[in-house]
């Protein structure tokens, strides 16, 4: 007999779907889902990030380990992380990490011999898989001799500036990981979501105030919650989700003596989450992972046949009791 | 300089299970599950879809301290059910969730990539 389920079926509706950018309701489920999916893609989704890094010539003004550092920060590609190989648990190699299955190799070389200033960027990055390279950020609508924010001529992060005769030559070594490891592997920029609210007015207590007092009381929202229908001088809502939780209006209700004036509750199965990455997988991608490394993670604390008890307190004599 | 190493958080170390339980000697139908490199993201979900389950008593969770990476579940169920039966069907009901989400999304992606 098919056990009873009490499993739920949540909706989605997506609002907004970019590639770096996701802006969707997921309905008929509970926080702790919603907080799950949260903390999943921030922390436990994997992305491909510069972990090795072995420097040969830097005779730059910055030191080994900074470069180092910013190295590791540049996000990469990641569309083949879910299907790679931790190098922790990769036999290929043995625990080396530097073989093809764990690992993706990068090169760098960049001589400065002009008098202008010389900026080594991501996009200096030679990397040994095409499919693993620094994320371009270069906008095809801004003019493409400049990234518009560092003022950099060939677009990429900038990693050091070179003036004449210094040289940078190194070799990286990028592995999977996820962010709770070190965050130089989130692939999430921003994750969060809110509690849809629901908001109701009392029309007729609304009503019993003027038109100055209605004025008076929009204005108390910090955030354009509320307006004014020029026609009909009714209050409306515009914009429901820009409600923070504040309680500015319900105070300002009380404080002019018309306690329940308007009625807010946060739906407690509604959310609307923004998702923002930081380039290495693309938003929906994103989402689609943390499902699937939330499964499995269900699936590795699932209970088998040799699930032990744990027996502290009478050690060996315990099992021996059981007849173990 | 002692520091653990980041990875103990959530590697589990050889020879170690990743879940174990321990019935309780005084209540019948009750038990703890112990999970090795977990935190609130399994313990929080489990929690709550147990608390569905009209057969557990009582179901929580905890996380003894920030530098044990492990969880704690204690369940207790009426007599109707167990607690490995309720722990397990709870984790098969959260499964099931998460595979219609993934479906939902895949079909909305597809329906907003057509509409908009
Ligand atoms: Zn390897």
């Amino acid at each position: 007999m098919e056990p009873q389920s009490y499993a739920r079926m949540p909706r989605v509706k997506i609002r907004e779907l970019r590639d770096d950018y996701a802006r969707f309701e997921l309905r008929d489920t509970d926080a702790s889902i919603a907080n799950a999916l949260r903390r999943v893609m921030i922390a436990e989704v994997p992305t491909i990030a510069i972990d090795l890094v072995e420097i040969e010539v830097n005779s730059s003004v910055l030191n080994d380990e900074f470069i180092a550092h910013r190295l590791g920060l540049i996000p990469l590609t990641s569309d083949r992380a879910m299907s790679m190989r931790f190098s922790r648990d990769c036999d290929a190699c043995d625990g080396d990490g530097q073989c093809e299955f764990c690992s993706v190799e990068f090169h760098l070389m960049a001589v400065c011999r002009n008098d202008e200033t010389q900026d080594v960027t991501s996009s200096d990055l030679i990397s040994s898989d095409h499919t693993v390279v620094p994320v371009d950020f270069s906008d095809a609508t801004i003019d493409a001799s400049s990234d518009g924010i560092s003022g950099n001529k060939k677009g990429g992060i900038t990693i050091v500036k070179l003036r004449k005769g210094q040289e940078v030559k190194l070799r990286a070594i990028a592995r999977k990981g996820i962010g709770k490891d070190h965050a130089k592997w989130s692939p999430a920029a921003t994750v969060t979501f809110m509690y849809e609210p629901e908001i109701h007015i009392n029309e007729d207590l609304m009503e019993s105030l003027t038109l100055e007092e209605k004025k008076e009381w929009v204005e108390s929202s910090p955030t354009p919650v509320f307006d004014i229908d020029p026609v009909t001088q009714q209050v409306m809502v515009v914009d429901a989700e820009a409600y923070t939780y504040d309680d500015e209006v319900i105070k300002k209700a009380e404080a002019m003596g018309k306690p329940g004036l308007v009625e807010i509750n946060a739906k407690q199965d509604s959310f609307i989450f923004t998702v923002e990455t930081t380039g290495a997988i693309k938003a929906s991608q994103l989402l689609l992972n943390a499902i699937e490394i939330l499964k499995q993670k269900l699936d590795a604390v699932r209970t088998s046949l040799d699930t032990v008890e744990a027996d502290d307190q009478f050690g060996e004599l315990g099992a021996h009791m059981r007849g173990g | 300089m002692n520091a653990p190493d980041r990875y103990e958080r959530f590697v589990v170390p050889e020879g170690t299970k990743k879940v174990s339980f321990e019935r309780d000697t005084k209540i019948m139908d009750a038990a703890s599950f112990t999970i090795e490199r977990e935190e609130h993201t399994i313990g929080n979900i489990i929690r709550m879809q147990l608390h569905r389950d009209p057969n557990v008593l009582f179901a929580g969770y905890k996380l003894p301290h920030p530098l044990q990476y492990k969880i704690i579940i204690r369940i207790h169920t009426n007599s109707r059910s167990d607690p490995m039966g309720a722990y397990n069907q709870a984790i098969n009901d959260l499964d099931k969730e998460l595979d219609h989400l993934k479906n939902a999304f895949e079909a909305e992606m597809v329906k907003f990539s057509r509409d908009y």
